[in-house]
């Protein structure tokens, strides 16, 4: 209020001198005090390896000899002919397509159905937060099992449908579909969680409301619950899509990239160039392009998600 | 769910390289090497279990025979070792020795602070050629040798008895040949109790290809030319090859795949599989079945004869000034020396990396009570009489064999097409650098 009174010159010495002011109080001081260390960890570890990477991208590098060459764009250039590169995209989009949508569809059903008072609901709830407490080691071990072509219990159960043996792991066709669904059920758990917090927060009265003019559950369900659950549906999308696109552990701990690269997704690939034919340069290269992939990616997301998320106020 | 395990890799290699960096910054401050008195020499390996327990002893049996001398050891996982080398060489500190696989020694060559140790194992008490043809084929590269020979091993055919007896047939004999494991493994295979002659691995990695490279050795072929230049296996014996590995897979199915490297352990120690082709490394595990260990069938006739496929690893020795090598050097030849080699293989079964002691009158009985079977791999090193070709493009090709191989298993396509899809593919990446 005595701001207005005062003239502008005065207003800036003003502002200049409580600005001094705040840099020394030691409020201000003891804020970027215990600030420092994490943000100089987080530099160290996670800024440099990103610079480093990008100029490695630029280079002739196998870190084993001390020489390396600027190649200029000749490893993105690359890129464009190597045909695994093309398998590897078509890989990453296919798995990311069917298992960001099968996680949010599995994870709302299970959410749903868990959001209501039933008898052994902690047992479900963490039986279903479990699959994210699993190490993804042990859910490898017991997908490959469960998808053993002559022991696995899924082609047992297939036969008593009358579905002839399937080759599951061992078919480059199938192999894919079997990851999708192994890294499906390890993420459910997540999904769960992150719907049942916002199932939550659906107001009772909105509910109630809507029964009251008439509405049936599905039409509640898909006229109120789902444009409330919105914002979290939007948030498990990009969350699930920048993991997917990552895809790494499950490959490497089931089907290293096989049977004849069936399974090998970018990040597998650039993982296999860096550290078994140490091309250092083509795989930071690759994973720049992933890079850029999951940016264009998220961006798209955020602006179609926009239209469709109803945040309350 | 750790997807973000590369940038994990990244900075666990960087804070690897810290540490060392600091670790190191106090060793050479307290060390004052010069002198060769207090010198501590860095060791990275990767032994667990009763392989640590021995390791151990004998690091402690040497500081008390060299007063001053102080060996400090640190567990690296073996597959992990040369990134985290690669990173500290980076960082300009190195350990004095690390384990590393020998198929990364045509890589490790290029690092220049490895150092050459061709002139130390020509010193008198070495006697270099008492190691196997083999490890020192692999330790050698380009005429320079970069490092002493750690571990040996080989494949040979481990069976189970009691699914012989059961299937009325005699256990195989050290003159059988590849005809007859191919029967052996169609009687040994019932549909009905799920049960296999024998099983293969097909992620199409380096386990996938080194199992078929000895077929094609017994049958008398050569992966690459003698000069390294082009590829040799698009042969009659890389056609008989195949062949043997697409009748069990495809024709008789007697053979299961294993997609993951993981299955065939158990299903072997669950009477599942009548015989395998693998290496000593698996013995351990097998402790609810009978089984035998042969050597590998033959292809009469190819003048192949018996042979197999060995995967020494080195004890690698990095420049950290002159005085930490002549130490580390001191150290290594110490630990590689017959005493301490047959040592170490009692305690842990791993197979002695000297001939002198594997031919010691009574070791094979002393070896077979430390893990029973153990003799027979033991025996089957004389019978490793080539390496797998020591260049640098290796991985590459090995990807292109790994496909190859596969595909045939699973039918995707004939031995003779693939054969010749692969040899293109080798020449070009020999072409190429």
């Amino acid at each position: 209020m005595t701001a207005t009174l005062l003239s502008r010159d005065q207003q800036h010495r003003e502002r200049a001198r409580t600005r001094r002011r705040r840099m020394v109080s030691s409020e201000h001081f003891a804020g970027w005090a215990f600030v420092t260390p994490g943000v100089a960890i987080i530099l160290l570890f996670g800024a440099v390896p990103i610079v480093w990477s990008a100029v490695m991208s630029f280079q002739r590098s196998n870190l084993l000899s001390s020489s390396t060459p600027f190649v200029g764009v000749a490893n993105y250039q690359r890129m464009v002919h190597d045909p695994i590169v093309a398998q590897a995209i078509r890989h990453t989009l296919i798995y990311t397509a069917l298992f960001v949508p099968g996680t949010m569809i599995v994870g709302l059903f299970l959410a749903v159905a868990m959001n209501r008072k039933i008898r052994l609901l902690w047992l479900y709830r963490t039986a279903a937060y479990a699959t994210m407490a699993i190490s993804t080691i042990s859910e490898a071990i017991v997908f490959i099992w469960l998808f053993d072509p002559s022991y696995g219990i899924v082609n047992y159960a297939l036969s008593l449908i009358g579905v002839p043996a399937q080759q599951f792991l061992n078919s480059p066709s199938e192999a894919l579909y079997v990851i999708v669904l192994m890294t499906i059920w390890g993420w459910t758990g997540f999904a769960v969680v992150i719907y049942l917090a916002a199932l939550q927060g659906v107001p009772q009265m909105l509910l109630e409301a809507a029964s009251i003019d008439g509405a049936g559950p599905w039409r509640t369900f898909r006229r109120v619950t789902l444009p409330l659950l919105s914002p979290a549906s939007l948030f498990l999308a990009v969350w699930l899509t920048i993991n997917a696109l990552q895809l790494f552990d499950e490959v490497y701990l089931s089907t290293q990239g096989g049977p004849l690269n069936g399974t090998t997704v970018l990040v597998y690939y650039l993982y296999t160039q860096a550290f078994q034919n140490f091309n250092f340069g083509y795989a930071s290269a690759i994973a720049y392009f992933l890079f850029l992939i999951i940016i264009v990616v998220t961006v798209i997301q955020f602006r179609v998600g926009r239209r469709f998320t109803h945040y309350r106020s | 769910m750790a997807r973000h395990r590369l940038y994990v890799t990244l900075a666990g290699l960087l804070c690897a390289a810290t540490l060392v960096l600091s670790a190191c910054g106090t060793d050479s401050s307290s060390g004052g090497g010069g002198s060769g008195k207090g010198t501590t020499v860095q060791i990275w390996e990767g032994y667990t279990a009763a392989e640590a327990k021995a390791f151990a002893h004998l690091i402690a049996e040497y500081e008390q025979q060299n007063p001053g001398q102080k060996v400090s050891s640190l567990y690296v996982n073996n597959d992990d070792t040369l990134q985290k080398v690669l990173t500290a060489v980076r960082g300009g500190s190195p350990p004095d020795i690390a384990y590393l696989y020998g198929s990364w020694a045509p890589n490790v060559a290029q690092i220049p602070q490895v150092v050459n140790l061709s002139t130390v194992v020509k010193k008198p008490g070495v006697t270099w050629n008492d190691f196997w043809v083999g490890e020192r084929d692999v330790a050698t590269v380009n005429g320079k040798v970069i490092g002493i020979p750690a571990l040996v091993d080989n494949l040979a055919v481990v069976y189970n008895k009691t699914l012989f007896a059961k299937a009325g047939l005699a256990p195989p004999s050290p003159d059988w040949t590849w005809a007859q494991f191919q029967a052996d493994a169609k009687k040994l295979t019932k549909a009905s109790s799920k049960q296999f002659g024998t099983a293969y691995v097909t992620p199409g990695t380096e386990d996938t290809v080194w199992h078929w490279e000895a077929l094609l050795w017994e049958a008398g072929g050569q992966i690459l030319t003698a000069s390294n230049k082009k590829a040799a296996f698009d042969s009659q014996a890389g056609l008989a090859s195949l062949n043997s590995l697409r009748t069990m897979a495809v024709t008789d199915h007697s053979m299961y795949l294993d997609p993951t490297d993981q299955a065939y352990t158990n299903l072997f120690n669950s009477g599942k599989v009548g015989m395998l082709v693998t290496g000593p490394w698996d013995l351990s595990s097998f402790t609810s079945v009978k089984y035998g260990v042969q050597i590998m069938p033959s292809y009469p006739g190819t003048g192949g004869g018996h042979q197999t496929i060995s995967g020494p690893d080195n004890w690698v020795v990095f420049n950290n000034g002159s005085a930490k090598v002549s130490a580390a050097e001191k150290f290594i030849l110490w630990l590689t020396a017959p005493a301490q080699v047959k040592y170490f293989a009692l305690q842990t079964g791993e197979l002695p990396t000297r001939q002198s002691v594997a031919n010691a009158s009574g070791f094979s009985q002393q070896v077979d009570t430390a893990l029973p079977g153990a003799s027979a791999f033991v025996q089957n090193l004389a019978n490793v009489k080539q390496a797998r070709p020591q260049i640098p493009q290796y991985p590459k090709i090995s990807q292109v064999l790994g496909n190859m191989v596969v595909s045939v298993l699973l039918g995707k396509s004939q031995p003779q097409a693939a054969l010749s899809s692969a040899a293109q593919q080798v020449n070009q990446i020999l072409a190429g650098s």
